[in-house]
């Protein structure tokens, strides 16, 4: 995901990685001694207190709605309403994210999700590289 | 080792208070609390002095430069929505130790105007693009939980605020006093579904302070008055595998409960009555389970019995709560357990439960982590 001006694109949100072909990725951790998983690095388990750091891996794409909120009022400048998203994610991450195109009568918990790259709204950074961000959208197809 | 008692509780009315200072409101909820019980600032030997936007600047310090600067250890504390909570915490465990017989907590905010927000990041503003991270919205979110479980319906969650405005119209020092029709409620403008505005805490500066002292010096003063601390827990969030981008107010909430409980040698059926977190309709929902009022999934059909409205088996929030009495961050929690000790002295006017013997207070601070305060006082 380079963009127009060449400049690499960047992870929009502590959980995307982006690769240097530009290909991007969510990263999990998972702690080898209890299983469990968790969307930041940390120094030592934060389920059971295990000193083995948990392990990188990459993360499904495809989950199941948890639960949502449909926001009308934000702070200045930010586009409502908008479908506030927990989505838990196959393999056990859970991820907060905007839900576009379901109509609000259509939300039910367990309603199959996949998440999506995107240009995180067309923003970028100081020196004008661009972010990638992510939302998620109904389905469950890759 | 000593039971801690309250001898002397202050509060001033919550509102805008654009020509004075949050060390001021400090001032003044300190001089209320010593007058109650006939102390002087002299007689304090320690200081625990809670806000949670101004903690850093030290808040006891400049509150005792208005009153009497003796010199005393002073701890500032700043612990998101438990702030008060823990300076209170801080308070018993000092009385507890044995080395202090008087202690002061005290809370005090000047709020910031607007929505309140999370922490900022690095990269693009997240708000709308990764979901949102608006209070209202973090406790629409865990609202829908349960409403997805247990079929919990808007008009339960509106019930809350319709009984808590209600319970403010009795309460002189609550910032709105006005009843809210379930219409009205529900027809209010939409923040974060299912919350409407008026089912959103009332955003207003406030101060509350607590004198606490030991079972000798409460002897001294005479226990006429005076409220026994019977529990004191504080709690942060326990991990759970949807944290941190689902925020959960419940289990740090059980984990303080239970400790709470279990330090009183009492449960919830010995409750008279309540003070808790209703920062937004759903939280008070959660915290009807979280804190066994009643059963599991039982919230919705609990609020519609009228068992926690004034007059019903458990009042919860008679003060007006969060919602109406309004939510001075750093000052809530303090401002909470002066409800109850009004109440437990039977001095609580037209809002009065009557007979209120035991009352628990519970606040939950949310930041980038969580924490829970929950106190159980008993008459003396």
């Amino acid at each position: 995901m380079a963009s127009n001006s060449g400049l690499m694109a960047k992870a929009g949100n502590k959980s995307v990685r982006v690769g240097a072909d530009g290909t991007a990725w969510i990263e999990g951790y998972r702690c080898e001694d209890c299983g469990a998983v968790m969307a930041v690095p940390t120094m030592a388990c934060r389920a059971c207190a295990s000193r083995v750091p948990p392990a990188p891996y990459r993360s499904a794409q495809t989950g199941k709605l948890y639960t949502w909120s449909i926001v009308h009022r934000s702070y200045p400048g930010v586009a409502v309403p908008f479908v506030s998203a927990i989505v838990d994610l196959d393999g056990g991450l859970s991820f907060k994210g905007t839900l576009k195109g379901v109509a609000p009568e259509a939300l039910k918990a367990g309603l199959p999700v996949r998440l999506v790259f995107d240009d995180a709204g067309g923003t970028s950074d100081a020196d004008g590289s661009p972010y990638v961000g992510f939302h998620f959208v109904a389905g469950d197809a890759q | 080792m000593s039971d801690a008692y309250i001898v002397g509780a202050g509060m001033i009315p919550f509102g805008r208070y654009p020509d004075r200072t949050y060390f001021q409101l400090a001032a003044d909820a300190t001089l209320m609390a010593l007058d109650d019980c006939g102390l002087s600032i002299k007689d304090v030997g320690a200081v625990y002095a809670s806000s949670t936007f101004n903690a850093a600047s030290m808040l006891g310090q400049k509150m005792m430069q208005q009153i009497g600067q003796t010199g005393v250890q002073i701890v500032n504390v700043s612990n998101a929505c438990a702030s008060g909570a823990t300076a209170v915490r801080e308070a018993y465990v000092a009385i507890k130790s044995g080395l202090y017989d008087v202690v002061l907590a005290v809370g005090a905010e000047k709020n910031p105007r607007g929505m309140l927000a999370g922490s900022p990041v690095d990269g693009p503003p997240p708000e709308g693009l990764f979901g949102s991270v608006s209070m209202p919205a973090l406790f629409a979110e865990a609202g829908m939980v349960h409403a997805n479980a247990y079929g919990t319906t808007l008009a339960q969650f509106a019930q809350v605020a319709v009984k808590n405005h209600h319970h403010a119209t009795m309460n002189p020092k609550a910032a709105y006093r006005k009843e809210t029709p379930l219409e009205e409620v529900m027809a209010s403008e939409m923040i974060a579904y299912p919350l409407t505005k008026l089912m959103c805490s009332a955003n207003v500066d406030g101060a509350a302070a607590l004198i606490m002292v030991s079972e000798k010096k409460a002897r001294e003063l005479g226990l006429g008055r005076a409220v026994r601390l019977r529990g004191s827990a504080l709690t942060s969030d326990p991990f759970e595998p949807r944290n941190p981008d689902m925020l959960d107010p419940n289990s740090v909430t059980r984990l303080a409960v239970a400790q709470a409980y279990e330090m009183a040698g009492m449960g919830p059926e010995d409750l008279d009555l309540v003070e808790l977190h209703d920062c937004f309709a759903t939280a008070e929902i959660l915290h009807y389970e979280n804190l066994g009022l009643c059963g599991e999934g039982e919230a919705g059909r609990f609020i519609d019995s009228g068992a926690t409205a004034l007059g019903g088996s458990i009042p919860v929030n008679v003060s007006g709560g969060l919602l109406s009495k309004g939510h001075p961050i750093g000052a809530t929690g303090v401002a909470n357990m002066v409800e109850i000790i009004d109440q437990l002295r039977g001095e609580a006017g037209a809002r009065q439960v009557a007979g209120a013997r035991i009352g628990l207070t519970h606040v939950l601070g949310f930041g980038v982590g969580a924490a829970a305060g929950v106190h159980i006082f008993e008459k003396a």
